[in-house]
């Protein structure tokens, strides 16, 4: 007791924290007084060893990680527990979304969804000239920045190239606000080249929007997907009760054999177990804490348990490699040479393989399958690099870094990124990168995000924060949850030297306290 | 597939200042200017087996070929100080290599689904062009290729006939002016620039000039009358036509250009404002 009245007072008194943070890491400590879901010895063992990495959710899991209400349906048959009609105009739906969205529950706190905006905003238009659109939809941008201060919120537009996605990638290169996080849904057959320019023109001011692979992603969903937080492609009107991700650089540390055995034996042994801590988790929030039968979004139909689904990820790809390829007593690494990339192939199949094997409860959304996920990594990740990225400086040429990572892009149903970094005299040929973006989907890219080098936003992986508010959250804290994280990733990994970079959420913030 | 060569002192696979989207870029051997303020003072000379370079060497990387007139290079033990290139008497180098039509096609083919098109450069690359008629036909006869856009970038320093050939091939031309007065012109050349005047009228006319670009270079080309008929020049030029004015850099220039001066901003603003006089819509870099 006495250990936990510390680090309440701690939160308590830091000054660098604003009200409201606190309050989340307050709700963060309780949670932890609370045991951990059911689990084997050995998993909390690798859980306490970060082996297993449940990316600070919390003890008891009283909310799913990820949620993608049914916007649209919410807004066609409106919300008895928010008293909301349906909206018959523009402003009316506008407000009935703002009033949703602070209601939707995320680990951060903040809705980590907020909706495939044009197409929902689309039938509300009526008569709206653009400038009309223009100065409504810049207040609303403005309310989603300061309501909801997380990176993690993200935002969908596209495939269909309309008046609402151009507006809004407009008032994105006139805010240059962090948040709302942009994803454009992109599919040569049906978004017009004018529309991927406009967004690449946006990503030189702001570094967003991502851009989707629309075809392959819906190929892998039963419905409609939404992008989600960091990367994350998830089912609309569902979602993930948690996202468990394994440490392959501390397995094959674990590892005394070869790269065979490391696939037959130690691999699958962690996934499994990996899989079992997603298990105990899902139950307990569905089971224990009945989140799917009290919740107000599932009771309205708004979401769905049967849209759910849960999430394994892992990170570390290239160090496990590049150890195991020493171990063979070869020098090759991955993102180089085709033998290590040959390895990494092996291992993410293979890992793929296990996960769809794996019947989960709960996991509907997917066929009873966990969502497969290459984690963008966090700020604690000093040695492991994200997912299935390659390391950060040693990214060969953008087309050979895009032939060695494309042909696994397509595992991954549940999200994976890798970043492209392009010097500033790309600005004055935004065709270039509609080129490559092309060229990467045509090679089985699902995701493109690209930084510029000196812009004042910087990607850390998913998410996005400010230069100056990383110096600025040094000095004086900062409105934004997500620079603490950014802060601590930049003094781990030196993103001024960026190519790639790291995820972040809240939650880590909180167990610090 | 014919069996004509050339000199081909490089490829950038993805270049985004050669022409819009991202393009291929092709650079060939031996130019016909001595500009002083050439960066690639090194692609300027053919080589001419005089042996400075292998004498040089300090990892003992390059080797005399007699026999096949050539140098060879041991690419695992060079490091790269390119001190060969500076102590070519030719402003040559031992690096650049001979490639067929066939050889170039198969390097486009490898990276053609990222790519808007090729640019060939130089040196002078218009001294090559029959070289460069069979590899555009070549492109354009390829299933796979044909969409490609194809630019030439040029010093225009070249006789009206070469061009006439390409023309129908290419999507256009990219095309520098140093100098109006033919005095300057020489100074920063070493040659008069009669042929590059008639050239940028020609392609204009042609509706083949895509960009014309003038680089501002302190005590040769910056006084007001100089600058005066280099505007008067862009202007009459298609609107279309992109113009560009280059601040002229002096990193990477040869030793003896290093006297060379970059031009301040006052200067810059001098020159930008008798173009926006002129009425003329330039981009500065």
């Amino acid at each position: 007791m006495e250990e936990i009245k510390d680090r309440v007072l701690q939160v308590l008194t830091d000054g660098n924290l604003d009200y409201r943070q606190k309050k989340h890491h307050l709700a963060y400590i309780a949670e932890s007084t609370q045991d951990y879901p059911v689990i084997s010895k050995e998993a909390t063992e690798a859980l306490n060893e970060k082996i297993i990495c449940d990316l600070f959710e919390g003890n008891a899991p009283y909310r799913p990680r990820y949620v993608l209400p049914d916007y649209a349906y919410a807004l066609k048959n409106g919300v008895n527990y928010l008293e909301l009609e349906p909206p018959t105009n523009f402003d009316e739906a506008i407000n009935f979304l703002s009033i949703l969205y602070i209601q939707v529950p995320s680990i951060t706190g903040y809705s980590v969804y907020l909706g495939n905006i044009d197409t929902l905003l689309l039938d509300y238009v009526g008569d709206l000239s653009e400038e009309e659109i223009y100065n409504k939809l810049k207040l609303f941008w403005r309310f989603i920045d300061r309501t909801l201060p997380d990176a993690f919120v993200h935002i969908n537009i596209g495939p269909e190239d309309n008046a609402i996605a151009r507006v809004i990638l407009r008032i994105e290169r006139e805010l240059k606000q962090v948040v709302p996080n942009l994803t454009l849904k992109y599919d040569p057959e049906i978004t017009s080249d004018e529309l991927l320019l406009e967004a690449n023109k946006t990503v030189f001011e702001v570094a967003k929007p991502h851009i989707a692979n629309h075809k392959m992603t819906t190929s892998d969903f039963k419905g409609e997907y939404g992008v989600v937080s960091c990367y994350n492609s998830l089912p609309v009107g569902g979602g993930s009760h948690t996202l468990i991700r394994l440490n392959l650089k501390k397995i094959t540390d674990l590892h005394s054999g070869n790269a065979e055995s490391f696939i037959s034996g130690t691999l699958k042994k962690y996934c499994e177990m990996t899989l079992d801590v997603i298990e105990a988790r899902s139950k307990y929030l569905v089971e224990c804490v009945k989140y799917y039968d009290t919740d107000f979004l599932a009771k309205e139909g708004i979401i769905s348990l049967d849209n759910f689904s849960a999430m394994f990820g892992f990170y570390g790809l290239a160090e496990c490699v590049n150890q195991l390829m020493k171990r063979s007593g070869k020098e090759l690494s991955y993102g180089k040479d085709k033998e290590a990339n040959q390895l990494a192939h092996l291992i993410l199949e293979e890992m793929k393989k296990i996960v769809d094997a794996r019947e989960l409860p709960y996991c509907k959304g997917n066929n009873g399958k966990a969502f497969f996920h290459a984690q963008s990594g966090i700020d604690i990740d000093i040695e492991e690099s994200a997912g299935a990225r390659i390391p950060i400086g040693s990214e060969p040429d953008i087309y050979t870094h895009i032939n060695t990572v494309a042909p696994h892009h397509h595992l991954f149903n549940g999200g994976i990124s890798d970043i492209f970094h392009f010097d500033e005299t790309v600005k004055r040929n935004p065709s270039a990168i509609v080129d490559i973006i092309k060229g990467a989907f045509k090679k089985g890219m699902r995701m493109f995000t690209f930084n510029l080098s000196n812009g004042e936003f910087i990607r850390i992986t998913g998410y996005l924060v400010r230069r100056s508010d990383l110096k600025e959250f040094r000095e004086e804290g900062s409105r934004y949850g997500s620079a603490l994280f950014a802060a601590n990733s930049m003094d781990n990994a030196n993103v001024d030297n960026r190519v790639s970079k790291r995820v972040i959420s809240n939650e880590q913030v909180a167990s610090k306290y | 597939m014919s069996k004509l060569q050339a000199n081909i002192s490089g490829i950038i696979k993805s270049s985004v200042i050669d022409g819009p989207g991202n393009r291929m870029v092709i650079f060939f051997q031996e130019c016909n200017l001595n500009c002083m303020y050439c960066h690639n003072s090194h692609t300027i000379g053919l080589c001419n087996l005089c042996g400075t370079c292998v004498d040089t060497c300090p990892t003992n990387s390059l080797q005399i070929d007699s026999k096949n007139k050539r140098i060879i290079h041991n690419e695992n033990t060079c490091t790269r100080c390119d001190e060969c290139l500076n102590v070519c008497p030719e402003n040559s180098s031992p690096f650049y290599k001979q490639m067929s039509v066939e050889d170039i096609i198969s390097e486009i083919l490898e990276v053609k689904d990222f790519i808007s098109g090729i640019t060939v450069s130089g040196g002078e690359v218009m001294l090559h062009a029959p070289f460069l008629g069979l590899l555009f036909q070549e492109i354009k006869l390829h299933y796979d290729l044909k969409h490609l856009s194809i630019l030439i970038d040029s010093n225009g320093n070249i006789e009206q006939e070469e061009w006439e050939s390409l023309l129908p091939l290419i999507d256009g031309v990219m095309l520098d002016i140093k100098a109006y007065s033919a005095k300057t012109h020489k100074q920063i050349t070493g040659y008069s620039n009669e042929k590059v005047l008639k050239s940028i009228e020609y392609l204009n006319d042609k509706n083949k000039l895509k960009e014309l670009r003038f680089v501002l270079t302190p005590n040769y080309n910056n006084d007001e009358s100089e600058l005066r008929e280099i505007a008067r020049l862009m202007k009459s030029v298609s609107p279309n036509v992109g113009k560009t004015l280059i601040k002229m850099r002096n990193h990477g220039i040869r030793k003896e250009f290093s006297f060379l001066r970059e031009a301040n901003t006052e200067e810059m603003n001098f020159a930008k404002n008798i173009f926006v006089q002129a009425d003329i819509d330039i981009l500065e870099i």
